[in-house]
């Protein structure tokens, strides 16, 4: 790597052999990228041609499918049909295509939730812990046969939780070859559809049936209509012929087109609004796709250049279809699905109805450490993610609701306590559950349970905390463990004794959490919409990680939570913005999440200890740890400096000149590559003001550092998720841009006389020629932003 | 808040909330009772129960919170969870069930027997007297016989109680009401008498 470039432009931008030095870095001049990307977006026609460039450049690697179509992995894996038999109560009567093998009554109990006799139809979702064997095939030919393996229902085996659980972002890595890992089977989703039908010609007047697809997919709200068409065949021809059928459309869905994303390309599209991110994988699956064809000699190349693959309209969701008894059902499939998201719920659904009873009458809750982190009168919905994180036992109570109602519920609260990056919830979530399972459901320690039988109320020793779904109030109950006093807490507290007392600051909101609520019920009624308020939380909860990581090194003088990169200390014995090799500007020292100042930092710390202490030895915070460590090279290409940090610095702080001239150095010499950047970006999202704070650089005092600057712009806006970013960028720092790149070109011209520059190919590219032109240019993308 | 102002108007003018459960073997009428005490005056049809109902009750001064919790073999157990709190247990028999007034007794008595209930107040509902004995119909029919009239054959409510070994019970306040849920016969006197006696109850 040419770490220590001189930074004069003349070397940089224009001389290739440089440039194919640094791996992976895009062989444009600067004029072709900043030209062919500016019409590109505004006309969705011209996408396909406009960004082959950064396309190639960037991704010489075949891009993989999410499913592939060889995958012997199948969509689905059973049909299950159940009734309410009115001498014998619950029992299934049928499977396909085998057995589900475990306890039948169980699951025949779970598919006829309680109260199904009062609506016609309901929904609910369960999930199994089951194990994929490879004698699942041979076996189910010989149909009925028993077999040992059991497929279990929650809590049935708590103790091998932790190491079984699946790390699919293992195999994210975008180098890796194979999607075999060591990882645990992930859990069976079962979306289940109840319909109970009024018929005066059987005894006691009425049939209840329920029909449920059994998914390793979270997306399986996908299925529904289908199960509402085929449990409507199923009362009509009750026969395993009718499951037979379902099962089969729903496995020749083809998804095979979906282009597989690393961990950075995801988080990167999630928290973006742009509905062309990516769309260069998408174009190049289908282009993969023809030209096996054209190998294959499957199709002959048809005489229109019209492609049978469409482009998304919009890159976030995948569509497909499934063709079930000759009719094709349209289905979306999310293209980026994060650890803890099932099934198709809303953040603000459930954020106001806790929301919307706390602000017309407050109530006060009975304290608990834990839990009340801003005191008696704490925002239910942080009560409630205070509870998840530190492995409470949480009841969502729906009674007079459908079940799919108190599921909903359930899963967008381990969304809320996961934000997308802590696991371990739905693991430990029960969407829906009744009394016959209560027995098991105590037996786990730290659960979220959605029920429907207002019994639960009646018992404060089943839940730490209940939420009460139809007058949207959260109660802790009488029966809460009370926090235990860590050696933590005890540290800390010696530590800071002589700090001001945390009695006085809880009057303003010393965790933020107050400020953050309200930032989120404004998200929220300004109709941001879901992604915008999920991407928020996913925000909150790195927060509260980071925060955690610098409690555990304050406290315990080194972090689980955190991987210091090379030639980085810790905290103490490294001052942030210190270089330890001045010739390196990427040996940049410090780390971690950035307070304003270290009063703020001890503010903050002392009144999230309690939490924080009660999340540690949490079945989150562990398989966080190991996340971390697995997911090190695949998240953070660059481990030095740390990007977060020095970012946040540049956002948060009121840096001196050559501070912030650091930063930029060493932003600029250490992000060059395609993931780099990809790196640069998840930690500049577009909610945050994107690429602004790096783009300030442009008018640094010191020329090198805005040339640096200009550069690092440059390689950005030539990659296929920052070209979108660098559109987002205001029309002030564009021109900033151009005056950089003005004064070098001004610079290098007049000595050489102009002659040495090779000539870019693009109409209208000459830099210094025609400035006018190129303002134009500037203005153009700014004014595209706001149409 | 509100909960307690109610209940200081519950003081002052007497009205009482009394948590009831109602549980019997499959298809005894439970849930048809239930609907007969909430919607006196119409007609009720009923389909088996899946999970539970509840319903509250307002009659002479008290409210009634009655539970009523699905009968099948297979789903009894689940019973327990609704014991803890229950100051009045209905236990629903259909008379004209004569095969199975035994399943019924061993059921009754597990309830009863449990620590949980130990004061809960206990009303029998002898129910479905309209109809005749299913065992009787059944000899009828093997034997051609039309009958003019219909038969009563079915367990009195005195046989009921003798049935169900209710006399051996030691400290308990039973009663038995003869019942017809379907045109709402006999279920509100039960229900006196069930607020007649729960003064004598400490009030949990």
């Amino acid at each position: 790597m040419a770490t220590t470039l001189p930074y004069r432009p003349s070397n940089d931008s224009l001389s290739a052999s440089n440039n194919r030095q640094t791996s992976g870095l895009p062989r444009l001049s600067p004029a072709t990228s900043f030209i062919g990307r500016s019409p590109s977006s505004s006309h969705g026609s011209f996408r396909r041609t406009s960004t082959e460039n950064a396309t190639s450049s960037f991704r010489p690697r075949r891009c993989k499918a999410q499913y592939p179509l060889d995958s012997p992995e199948r969509h689905v894996e059973y049909i299950l049909v159940a009734s309410f038999h009115i001498d014998r109560g619950p029992i299934m009567e049928h499977q396909y295509p085998a057995a589900i093998s475990g306890d039948e009554s169980m699951l025949a109990e779970l598919m006829l939730p309680d109260q199904t006799h009062v609506r016609s139809q309901d929904w609910t979702m369960f999930f199994l812990h089951k194990d994929t064997s490879g004698d699942e095939e041979t076996d189910s030919a010989d149909g009925k046969k028993k077999r040992k393996r059991k497929s279990q229902y929650h809590g049935n085996q708590e103790g091998a939780d932790i190491q079984d659980e699946c790390l699919d972002e293992v195999s994210d890595d975008p180098d890796s070859s194979d999607d075999e890992g060591g990882e645990g089977p992930p859990l069976m989703y079962v979306l289940n559809l109840v319909n109970t039908k009024q018929d005066n010609t059987v005894r006691r007047g009425a049939v209840v049936k329920a029909m449920a697809i059994c998914t390793r997919h979270s997306f399986l709200h996908i299925y529904k209509p289908l199960l509402l068409l085929a449990l409507e065949d199923y009362f009509k021809s009750p026969f395993p012929e009718t499951l037979a059928s379902l099962y089969d459309a729903v496995n020749a869905m083809d998804l095979s087109l979906m282009p597989k994303m690393s961990i950075l390309e995801r988080h990167i599209l999630q928290s973006s609004n742009t509905k062309d991110m990516f769309l260069e994988k998408f174009e190049q699956m289908i282009r993969q796709r023809e030209e096996e064809e054209l190998q294959d000699g499957e199709c002959p190349p048809s005489p229109k250049k019209v492609s049978r693959y469409a482009l998304p309209r919009d890159t976030h969701e995948y569509e497909s279809k499934v063709v079930y008894n000759d009719i094709p059902i349209p289905v979306k499939i999310p293209t980026v699905i994060w650890p803890e998201t099932v099934g198709d719920f809303s953040l603000i659904k459930l954020i106001q109805t806790f929301a919307v009873p706390h602000a017309t009458s407050p109530q006060a809750f009975p304290a608990h450490p834990h839990l009340t982190t801003s005191g008696p009168f704490t925002h239910p919905v942080i009560v409630l993610v205070n509870a998840i994180l530190t492995q409470k036992r949480v009841v969502f109570l729906g009674h007079n609701r459908p079940s799919g109602e108190v599921a909903e519920a359930v899963l967008a609260a381990c969304a809320l306590a996961s934000g997308g990056i802590l696991r371990g919830f739905t693991r430990h979530a029960f969407p829906y559950t009744d009394l016959s399972k209560i027995d098991d459901l105590l037996k786990v320690p730290g659960f979220i349970a959605g029920v429907t039988n207002p019994t639960f109320a009646n018992h404060p020793e089943w839940w730490d905390v209940m939420c009460d779904l139809p007058t949207g109030r959260i109660k802790i109950s009488s029966h809460v463990e009370p926090a235990p006093v860590t050696e933590g807490l005890l540290f800390f507290q010696q530590q800071n004794s002589l700090l001001p007392n945390s009695a006085s600051s809880t009057a303003h909101d010393p965790t933020g959490d107050t400020l953050f609520i309200e930032d989120i019920l404004r998200s929220i009624s300004q109709r941001h919409g879901e992604n915008a308020v999920r991407a928020k939380w996913r925000a909150y909860i790195t927060k509260f990680v980071r925060v955690a990581a610098a409690f555990e090194e304050a406290v315990y003088g080194a972090s689980n939570l955190y991987i210091i990169g090379p030639g980085e200390e810790l905290s103490p014995d490294s001052p942030t913005g210190h270089q330890t090799d001045a010739s390196d500007p990427t040996t940049l020292r410090g780390h971690g999440y950035v307070w304003t100042d270290e009063t703020a930092k001890q503010r903050e710390l002392s009144a999230s200890v309690s939490r924080i202490e009660g999340w540690r030895n949490t079945r989150s915070y562990y398989s966080y740890i190991q996340d971390i460590a697995a997911m090190y090279f695949p998240a953070r290409p660059i481990q030095r400096p740390d990007i977060h940090h020095h970012h946040d610095r540049l956002r948060a702080l009121k840096l001196s000149h050559s501070e912030a001239a650091s930063i930029y150095l060493a932003l600029s010499h250490s992000v060059k590559d395609y993931a780099g950047i990809c790196q640069l970006l998840t930690v500049a999202p577009e909610n945050q003001a994107g690429l602004f704070y790096v783009s300030m650089g442009l008018f640094h005092p010191d020329q090198v550092v805005r040339e640096a600057t200009a550069d690092l712009l440059e390689r950005i806006a030539a990659h296929p998720a920052g070209r979108h970013f660098w559109t987002h960028v205001g029309r002030f720092a564009k021109l900033g841009y151009i005056r950089v790149k003005r004064e070098r070109d001004a610079a290098t011209q007049s000595p050489v006389s102009g002659g040495g520059s090779p000539v870019p190919t693009s109409p209208g590219a000459s830099f210094g020629g025609e400035p006018q032109s190129l303002v134009g240019v500037a203005m153009g993308g700014g004014m595209k932003r706001r149409s | 808040m509100g909960g307690q102002v109610s209940k200081m108007m519950g003081k002052i003018f007497g009205t009482k909330e009394m948590r009831i459960l109602m549980l019997g073997l499959d298809a005894a009428g439970k849930t048809t009772i239930l609907y007969k005490l909430k919607l006196s005056n119409q007609d009720v049809t009923t389909i088996p129960t899946v999970g539970f109902n509840v319903e509250s009750v307002t009659y002479k001064n008290v409210k009634f919170n009655v539970w009523d919790v699905g009968g099948q073999d297979k789903i009894r157990p689940l019973w327990r969870h609704y014991y803890s709190g229950t100051q009045g247990l209905i236990f629903v028999v259909d008379s004209s069930d004569t095969a199975r007034v035994e399943e019924a007794r061993s059921e009754l008595h597990k309830i009863i027997n449990d620590r949980e209930m130990k004061d809960a107040l206990l009303l029998v509902f002898a129910n479905k007297q309209d109809i005749p004995g299913r065992a009787y119909l059944l000899f009828l029919e093997l034997n051609s016989i039309n009958l003019s009239t219909d038969p009563l054959l079915d367990l009195s409510p005195e046989e009921i109680t003798q049935q169900l070994q209710l006399t051996k019970l030691k400290d308990k306040l039973w009663y038995v009401a003869p019942s017809v849920a379907t045109d709402g016969t006999g279920i509100f006197e039960g229900l006196a008498w069930l607020s007649n006696n729960v003064k004598t109850q400490p009030q949990k």
